[in-house]
């Protein structure tokens, strides 16, 4: 345990991922709340790995634009899906993603079966570590999360319900490459749970949690010498707990 | 090293202080050890640490601030290599950001450059599984290889610290000549063992197999990497039928199901033999270690 342990060169890029994925987490977590569809993250992410599985098995380079579109593509597709069935079956919605869910998982086993690079592979991909994000691969991940921020902050009704799907897709698609799926999940949940009852200030308050959960994550995980994505969990959802049950009776409906 | 002030601030206010632990080379390691034996071989003058412990899988790593901080003040690196560590060491190695301990400068050293490996593969197919291309890197097995790869971390230890040249090489032929005293002891009481057939795990044994003249008549997984299924153990569990397999070896971090299957079929011992210092219980530097291997595989194997 030492100083240089919370040197921001070090804990400085994670800190920058974690505000590049939040800034279109909390207002598309929202949404995800207020639609009662918590697990399509989980779902879209998992399809986003089987589009990286099928990428590698075609011989194409993990880590190249060609797996990337592969990843985007299938998120997509998940997507697209996703929007036809709330259509068709609203009331199944949450059931449906669930299976999406399994059906995404399993299927990247069966494809990898006797695979191991290619597992590990969609291991990186799933539980991306924070800590190892490089600073010149957030510019692309900033750009476009600043256009899905600007877009749906904008254009939500013009956007729609296939306009949602398609910016969740790209979201969550970039974010778990670079933090993994346990922290994208927190991001998009805790946040938004936080100020579910909110009327005013919401969004400001959900990117305060945010924020301020990673950084206390980032330094107990300097302090402690714990594994930096999973105490960072811990952080945001204990932060937003606190914030659920104190935050001032005037600014919730 | 200091209080935590801030700590103060998150509502903990436990300031916990270091003593500071002074030394002239700071030396991080991947492996524990690497880590043991620039302790044997540095004496007072080293400080070393190593990123994975005895317990822990060295294919894999959790990424934790303090690992990139203690590569940022480090003045050696000393790895296998051999891609052992290509999953987390470059990533690392990046974020630290120390010119001085990056592959190719005198700071960063290759263990497996100073040994001649086993098994390299004339053509290299990902689908024949996590097959390394450099040969199998697990090195650390045979006691021989520790010992060419002691010379070669003194010398480097020596480049890096001019001052305190005589004492590092002091330290390396007196650990050198216990070295190689326990070597021939161990070769000597495990001479019954030759010949020897046994099952591993992952083919992490190689080099200590070649080395005691052990006979590795299958492993567990199915090709590198890839977790024993049932069908590779029902395979596995005929081509074994007159085979007289003594034991079925494993580390410490790998899974005991598919041991544990095998060993109730066959009737055959599974037992966990120490892969690095730390890994099992009294393995606590390099001479227990292979006191503790040699041990083991002559309480089950004779």
């Amino acid at each position: 345990m030492n100083w240089a342990a919370l040197d921001l060169s070090i804990v400085g890029p994670a800190l920058l991922a974690g505000a590049i994925v939040l800034s279109t987490h909390v207002p598309l977590g929202r949404e995800v709340l207020r639609r009662g569809i918590i697990f399509i993250d989980l779902a879209v992410a998992q399809t986003a790995g089987v589009g990286v599985v099928a990428a590698n098995l075609m011989g194409w380079d993990v880590h190249g634009v060609a797996a990337q579109l592969a990843a985007f593509g299938a998120a997509l597709g998940a997507a697209f899906l996703l929007t036809w069935t709330e259509s068709r079956f609203e009331q199944l919605q949450e059931a449906l993603i669930g299976l999406l869910f399994v059906l995404a998982a399993t299927g990247g086993i069966l494809l990898l079966a006797g695979n191991p690079r290619g597992g590990e592979e969609l291991k990186d991909l799933l539980v991306g570590q924070i800590l190892w994000v490089d600073l010149h691969t957030l510019w692309p991940a900033a750009l476009i999360s600043a256009a899905v921020v600007a877009l749906w902050l904008k254009g939500r009704q013009w956007l729609g319900r296939p306009g949602f799907y398609v910016l969740f897709a790209l979201s969550v698609t970039i974010s778990v490459q670079l933090i993994g799926i346990f922290l994208v999940f927190a991001s998009l949940i805790a946040p938004a749970l936080a100020v579910y009852t909110f009327k005013r200030f919401a969004l400001v308050v959900g990117y305060g949690v945010g924020l301020f959960g990673y950084l206390a994550g980032l330094m107990l995980s300097a302090q402690f010498d714990l594994p930096t994505g999973a105490i960072i969990v811990w952080a945001v959802v204990a932060l937003a707990i606190v914030t659920a049950a104190y935050a001032p009776a005037s600014w919730r409906r | 090293m200091q209080p935590f002030r801030y700590l103060a601030i998150l509502g903990f206010g436990l300031g916990l202080a270091q003593a500071p632990a002074y030394a002239d080379l700071s030396v991080f390691t991947c492996e524990a050890e690497w880590a043991s034996l620039a302790s044997e071989l540095g004496g007072d003058h080293v400080r070393a640490e190593a990123a994975v412990s005895g317990m822990q899988d060295m294919h894999f790593l959790q990424a934790r601030p303090s690992l990139i901080a203690k590569v940022r003040s480090a003045d050696l690196i000393v790895c296998t290599g051999a891609e052992l560590e290509v999953g987390w060491l470059p990533l690392l190695l990046r974020q630290a950001n120390n010119p001085a301990v990056q592959p190719g400068n005198p700071g960063f050293m290759a263990a497996s450059d100073y040994v001649d490996l086993l098994e390299v593969p004339a053509v290299i197919d990902r689908s024949l599984g996590d097959i390394h291309p450099y040969g199998n890197p697990h090195i650390q097995t045979d006691p021989r290889n520790i010992a060419k790869v002691a010379a070669a971390m003194a010398e480097r230890l020596q480049a890096l610290d001019p001052e305190f040249a005589d004492y590092y090489a002091m330290r390396h032929a007196e650990f050198d000549g216990r070295w190689r005293a326990a070597i021939d002891r161990w070769t000597e009481a495990a001479e019954p063992l030759r010949g020897t057939a046994v099952v591993t795990h992952h083919k992490s044994w190689v080099y200590m197999i070649s080395w005691l003249g052990l006979r590795e008549v299958g492993t567990l997984e199915p090709k590198p990497g890839v977790p024993p299924s049932t069908s590779h153990l029902a395979t596995l569990l005929g081509q074994l039928e007159g085979e007289n397999v003594r034991l079925i070896v494993r580390s410490a971090y790998e899974n005991s199901r598919g041991s544990h299957w095998l060993a109730e079929r066959t009737g055959v011992t599974a037992e966990v033999l120490p892969h690095t210092v730390g890994s099992v219980e009294g393995t606590d530097d390099l001479f227990a270690m292979f006191d503790v291997m040699i041990e083991r595989l002559l309480a089950n194997a004779r």
